[in-house]
């Protein structure tokens, strides 16, 4: 916990989100970090520290992401940090910064994901091991990443009812906000009807319920409060922020398992509560205080799940509170302001981070069209598979 | 089985996961002496945090399951699978078994699993073709078909 005093995030900085064959992910990153420090009003060199998150997509430059940028932007010394952990790996990165501010080995750090994507769903590791997981998957089951997910929506629609409408329309009510969010790579409004009329990938869910792979870079400088008064009059105040991983008994079949518990003996997705519930517990809050929630719309199923997860409201009253409204920008609690990575693509290194510079945006007013009303305190999570998740809270 | 000139055999995709060659194909699961943990594939561990026991035995899964629920996949997925060319889109299938697990694997004997398959439906654990590679052997792998 925040014994040290409070932190804060004082600039942040987005590639925007798209395809772009000619550049490299150093150029991305270090536009989202020149972006940061211009709007944190600083210099490469105040930094202190930095934590950047891993890409399997990168090849040598995914495996130390760090090093790579900071001899493109210029080497300080500085300690890096180059965390995996998957979709998760941006929060843990900006839990990596707040720990080392919270021991006092730094005041000021940046935090920063970058991805060029593969084009398509995402394929197998490459591994050949009989003890690998991911290749029993892919030889043995031709088990595709959000075949995951689709057994665990279609069993979910057996057990609450959910109809495809519902599916459908947690797409409809991102892609609403997505259209004002520039830095997102699908901006195009959908009906209901236009997303039942697309592809089914894997059955019960369709292409567009799916996110889409994307390239994109985010960039967040963290520091204590102390330092942020002397560099800015409006901090904004990072009051949780969680990492946490799977427990025992959790029966949700994760990407890569080949089996799962059949009895739960923990919480559906047990990673993704642990990280709510502590996030809420150092930010003094509970899920009713919230203005908004950036949750990982990987799927139309993780909408509903993770609104769930995050205490938004009771098991199985997600598809009731989105026909209702409330998470459109608006409503009681908007889900996505962003748009979400069903509109931004997922760029997994930089998904964390992209949440924070939302959350930021947001609570400074400076998000225009997709502007909550009064935003005050904002929730942003992310999972990453084998159980993996982080969850940050901020407060104006 | 036949053999010509050019002898196929049937190999196992895996060592150790499903019983190769057999009349009765079962799933090789790790289950804990002391509490309820199961896994798959085999595991040289208890995993369950809270045993102190940690002694753990090989099992066979029971032959028949009841299908947790299943997704078809109408995009071919990329190697290491080995898809039937032109591709057919299939279904996989989680199957729930009474040792207390839930395992994945190709539901096969289905042509339209979105309207022939149902949740809880009983399944059974069979060995078939995945593919055949390119000595011409053909490779075997654990699937799910329905009962009855």
């Amino acid at each position: 916990m925040n014994q040290n005093g409070e932190i804060a995030v004082i600039g942040v900085g987005m590639y925007p989100y798209g395809k772009y064959p000619d550049k490299s992910p150093q150029e991305m990153g270090v536009h989202a970090v020149r972006e940061a420090l211009k709007d944190g009003g600083m210099e490469w060199t105040d930094i202190q520290a930095m934590a950047a998150s891993c890409s399997a997509n990168l090849g040598g430059v995914g495996w130390l992401p760090g090093h790579f940028l900071a001899q493109a932007i210029g080497e300080t010394g500085i300690p890096i940090v180059n965390v995996s952990n998957v979709c998760a790996s941006g929060g843990s990165s900006i839990r990596a910064i707040q720990t080392m501010i919270n021991s006092g080995c730094c005041d000021i750090g940046i935090a920063v994901g970058v991805d060029i994507a593969p084009k398509g769903f995402y394929g197998a590791l490459g591994g050949t091991n009989k003890w690998d997981y991911d290749y029993i998957r892919w030889r043995g089951v031709g088990m595709e990443n959000p075949s995951y997910w689709a057994l665990e929506c279609r069993r979910r629609m057996a057990e609450y009812g959910t109809t495809e409408e519902d599916l459908a329309l947690t797409k409809v009510v991102s892609s609403r906000h997505a259209q004002y969010n520039p830095y997102a790579r699908y901006r195009k409004v959908f009906t209901i009807e236009e997303v039942l009329a697309s592809r089914m990938v894997c059955s019960p869910l369709r292409v567009v319920e799916l996110c889409p792979t994307s390239d994109g870079a985010a960039a967040a400088i963290v520091c204590s409060m102390k330092k942020a008064r002397q560099i800015t009059s409006k901090p904004i105040i990072l009051a949780g922020c969680s990492l946490t991983s799977a427990v025992y008994g959790d029966p949700t079949i994760r990407i890569m398992q080949l089996s799962a518990p059949a009895k739960a003996e923990a919480p559906l997705v047990s990673d993704a509560v642990l990280a709510f519930n502590a996030a809420y517990e150092e930010a003094g809050i509970g899920p009713e205080d919230l203005s908004f929630a950036e949750l990982p719309d990987n799927s139309a199923w993780h909408y509903l799940v993770y609104m769930e997860a995050a205490g938004l409201c009771r098991q199985g009253e997600a598809e009731r509170l989105i026909r209702e409204g409330a998470t459109a920008i608006g409503g009681r609690i908007p889900v996505c302001p962003s748009g979400g990575p069903s509109s931004l693509g997922e760029a997994y290194p930089a998904q964390g981070i992209a949440q924070v510079c939302e959350m930021v945006w947001q609570l400074r007013g400076q998000t225009g069209q997709r502007q909550v009303e009064g935003a005050k305190v904002a929730l942003g999570q992310t999972y990453g598979m084998q159980g993996n998740s982080s969850a940050i809270i901020m407060k104006k | 089985m036949t053999t010509t000139n050019s002898t196929k055999k049937q190999v196992a995709a895996f060592e150790d996961l499903f019983t190769w060659p057999s009349d009765d194909p079962r799933l090789i699961a790790t289950k804990c002496k002391s509490c309820g943990y199961c896994a798959f594939p085999k595991n040289f561990t208890c995993g369950n945090p809270n045993c102190k026991n940690k002694d753990v035995e090989d099992i066979l899964l029971s032959k028949r399951g009841k299908l947790w629920s299943w997704s078809t996949q109408y995009y071919k997925p990329p190697p290491p699978f080995i898809a039937p060319d032109p591709y057919v889109p299939f279904a996989v299938g989680l199957v729930e078994f009474p040792e207390g697990i839930k395992v994945l694997g190709i539901v096969t004997a289905c042509s339209d699993p979105d309207k022939d398959l149902k949740i809880d439906m009983d399944m059974e654990v069979v060995a078939e073709r995945l593919f055949v590679d390119e000595n011409g052997d053909e490779v075997i792998g654990w699937k799910f078909k329905p009962v009855g």
